[in-house]
C-alpha cells in the first residue's frame, strides 16, 4: 500500500498564509482549505495536509504523526531536547520573521542591559519581596539565555497571551516575548534590552527524522523538496 | 562489597568522633529551594506536583537535607550530621539521575576548631581507609571578597564579581566585559537623561512593576556618578585574574598574599583572616585561591582533598552560615561540612 505523505501547516493568520502561499508560488495545488483543517496538494503523490498550531506541528514531527511541516524556528527551540532531536531543520523559511527579546518597563530608566537586570534581580532578593518575576511563553529558552547572562534570582511565570501586559498588572516585573516590528512592545510601554536578543526566528521547513529512515517517505519528501523553490 | 565496606568503616569513624548517624525524608517541597536558589536549581529537580498543586522535588542534596532537618527536628544547639544516601538531581551524569553521598556536618556552631576538627576527620577517616597519602588543599572565600572590597570599581561591579564567583565560567566573561566595554549605552542614555527630569516630577513613591520611582532614579544617578574606566577595568582584571593563580603551600601563604599585595599595592587586611591560624595533622597542605567554586552557599572556609600521587578528588567541603537562613531558619545559624567523593573513593 502506498503510504501518505503527512504535511503539517500552520492552522491560522500570517502563517498559514504565507506556507500557502510558498507552496502555490511553486505550482503545487492545494485543494480549498479555507474552512477545513485538512487538505491535500492536488498535483503531488498521494499526501494529506493536516492544519494544526504550530506548536503542535512541532510535537507531530517529533512522534513522526506527520512527515514533513512548516512552523516557528522559535518554537523547535523552545520544545525539550528530546523533541528536538527528532527532527531535522531543511530550511528557514523569508516569512515569520520575528525576535525572543527581553523587554523591561520603558520607565526603567536605569536598566540598559542584562547587567543591570541583573543587579535589579538582587535588590528584589535583597528586600524580601520574592524574586524578579518574568512572564514568558517560552520559558526554556528565557531560562537558557538568562542564566548565561549571569542572571539568576528570579521566577518564571508562565504565560499564555497578552504577556506585555503582566509588568502593569502585578503579575511579572518584567518579559520576555517575540516581536517582530517592536511596536506592540513599545505600545505597551515596555523597551527591549541592549543585550536582550535572545533569538532571531523565522517560519522553517522541518522534516520528522523518523520519515527520513524510511526509503519511500524520505524519496518523496525530497521531491516535494525539490519542487519548493524558496 | 567494597561500597559497602568503605560506606560503613567512614560511618563508624564519624560516629565515634560524636556524629549521629541520620536518614534523612525522600521529599522536600520544592518551594524551599527555588526560592532560595532561583531558576537554576528548579531545572535540575526531580519533581512532581500533588492534586492540591503543591510541588513536591527527590531530595537533590543532603546537606540541604541536614539543615532542613536541623530546622525542623533540633532547632538549637549543636548538632553533628553524618549520612550515607542517595541524591537525586538531573545533572548528576548522563547514566544516572543518582548520586550516593556520604558526608557529615556540624551545625550550630561558628567555633574557629571547628573548621580543622572536621578537615582533620575526614582526612585521617579517608587515610586509615584507604591507606594511601593525601594532600589537602584550602581557600577562605572571604580573602576573594576583601581582594574586591580593595580594587578601585564602581560597587555595583564589586557586587557582581562577589556574587558570581562561584560560576567560574560566567565569572570569566565578566572579567573580559570588565576589560573591554562599556556599562553605559551613550545614545540612549541621553533619552534617559529626558525621562529623567521628567520623572523627577513624579510622585517619588508611586510603584512601576515593583519598583518606586525614586529607586529607579537613585540607581540611574549612581551609574552616572561611578563611570568605570577601560584602562582601569583592563587592571582590575588582570589582579583579578593573578590572585585566582595563587597556589602555594599553606605555611607560606600568608607570605604570598603578602607580596601580592605589595606588587599591585593593595591592602587585603590579612590579620582578619583565622584560616592561618588553623592546625591541621596532615602536613601536605597547600593554599589556592581558586577553590570553592563550585556551591553558591560557602561563606568562608572550603577545603578539598586528594590522593596524593594522582590528583584524585577525595572530598570537598567547607562553611556555609548563610544556609540554613535561606532555607526558612528564624536567625542565622552556623554550619560547616564536608562531604566524601564516593564515585573517586570506589576507584582506589
Amino acid at each position: 500500500m502506498t503510504k501518505l505523505i503527512k504535511i503539517g501547516l500552520p492552522s491560522k493568520g500570517r502563517l498559514k498564509e504565507n506556507s500557502l502561499s510558498v507552496l502555490r508560488k511553486n505550482k503545487l495545488s492545494i485543494k480549498n482549505s479555507s474552512r477545513n483543517y485538512l487538505s491535500k496538494i492536488n498535483n503531488f503523490y498521494p499526501n494529506e495536509i493536516i492544519f494544526s498550531h504550530a506548536r503542535e506541528i512541532i510535537e507531530r514531527l517529533a512522534d513522526n504523526s506527520l512527515d514533513i511541516g512548516i512552523s516557528g524556528y522559535d518554537l523547535l527551540k523552545e520544545s525539550l531536547p528530546g523533541i528536538q532531536k527528532n527532527i531535522q531543520i531543511i530550511s528557514r523559511l523569508k516569512f515569520g520573521l520575528a525576535e525572543l527579546v527581553v523587554a523591561v518597563p520603558d520607565i526603567w530608566i536605569d536598566v540598559q542591559t542584562i547587567a543591570d537586570l541583573e543587579e535589579i534581580s538582587f535588590e528584589f532578593k535583597d528586600r524580601n519581596v520574592g524574586k524578579l518575576r518574568v512572564a514568558t511563553k517560552y520559558p526554556n529558552l528565557s531560562n537558557e539565555f538568562l542564566l548565561s547572562k549571569g542572571l539568576n534570582q528570579y521566577k518564571i511565570v508562565n504565560s499564555l497571551g497578552s504577556t506585555e501586559v503582566y509588568p502593569f498588572t502585578g503579575q511579572s516585573e518584567i518579559v520576555t516575548d517575540i516581536t517582530s516590528t517592536g511596536e506592540t512592545l513599545k505600545a505597551n510601554k515596555l523597551r527591549v534590552l541592549k543585550d536582550g536578543i535572545i533569538l532571531k526566528s523565522s517560519a522553517c521547513i522541518l522534516v520528522s527524522k523518523k520519515s527520513l529512515r524510511n526509503k519511500y517517505l524520505k524519496n518523496k519528501i525530497n521531491q516535494l523538496l525539490k519542487k519548493i523553490k524558496l | 562489597m567494597k561500597s559497602k565496606k568503605y560506606s560503613e568503616a567512614l560511618l563508624n569513624l564519624f560516629k565515634k568522633k560524636g556524629f549521629k548517624v541520620k536518614e534523612f525524608e525522600n521529599i522536600i517541597e520544592s518551594k524551599i529551594i527555588i526560592e532560595r536558589s532561583g531558576e537554576i536549581f528548579k531545572k535540575s529537580l526531580l519533581s512532581f506536583e500533588d492534586d492540591n498543586g503543591k510541588n513536591f522535588s527527590l531530595r537533590p542534596d543532603l546537606t540541604i537535607s541536614a539543615c532542613l532537618d536541623y530546622i525542623k527536628n533540633v532547632k538549637k544547639g549543636v548538632h553533628k550530621y553524618a549520612y550515607f544516601d542517595q541524591a537525586y538531581r538531573r545533572t548528576f551524569n548522563k547514566e544516572s539521575l543518582v548520586r550516593n553521598q556520604l558526608g557529615c556536618e556540624i551545625i550550630g556552631s561558628a567555633k574557629l576548631q571547628l573548621n580543622s576538627e572536621i578537615i582533620n576527620l575526614i582526612d585521617e577517616s579517608l587515610k586509615k581507609l584507604t591507606k594511601n597519602k593525601t594532600t589537602i588543599k584550602l581557600n577562605d572565600i572571604n580573602i576573594f571578597y576583601s581582594l574586591v572590597d580593595s580594587l578601585k570599581l564602581p560597587s555595583r561591579w564589586r557586587l557582581r564579581l562577589k556574587r558570581h564567583f562561584w560560576r567560574p565560567e560566567y565569572f570569566s566573561e565578566l572579567m573580559l566585559r570588565l576589560s573591554s566595554n562599556s556599562d553605559i549605552q551613550k545614545n540612549v542614555f541621553e533619552l534617559d537623561k529626558k525621562s529623567y527630569f521628567k520623572m523627577k516630577k513624579l510622585n517619588q513613591n508611586s510603584m512601576i512593576a515593583g519598583r518606586k520611582i525614586s529607586e529607579i532614579l537613585s540607581r540611574f544617578q549612581k551609574k552616572i556618578k561611578e563611570p568605570r574606566s577601560q584602562i582601569n577595568g583592563k587592571r582590575v582584571a588582570r589582579i583579578v585574574n593573578d590572585f585566582l593563580k595563587i597556589n602555594c603551600s599553606f605555611k607560606n601563604a600568608k607570605n604570598e598574599l603578602r607580596k601580592f599585595e605589595e606588587k599591585n599595592n593593595l591592602n587585603l587586611k590579612l590579620n582578619n583572616f583565622d584560616i592561618f591560624n588553623l592546625r591541621f595533622k596532615n602536613d601536605d597542605i597547600y593554599f589556592s585561591s581558586n577553590i570553592g567554586r563550585n556551591a553558591e552557599y560557602y561563606t568562608g572556609l572550603v577545603f578539598e582533598i586528594y590522593k596524593k600521587s594522582k590528583s584524585l578528588n577525595l572530598a570537598s567541603g567547607g562553611r556555609y552560615d548563610n544556609l540554613m537562613q535561606t532555607l526558612g531558619a528564624s536567625k542565622k545559624i552556623p554550619a560547616i561540612g564536608g562531604a566524601i567523593n564516593y564515585d573517586n573513593l570506589l576507584k582506589l
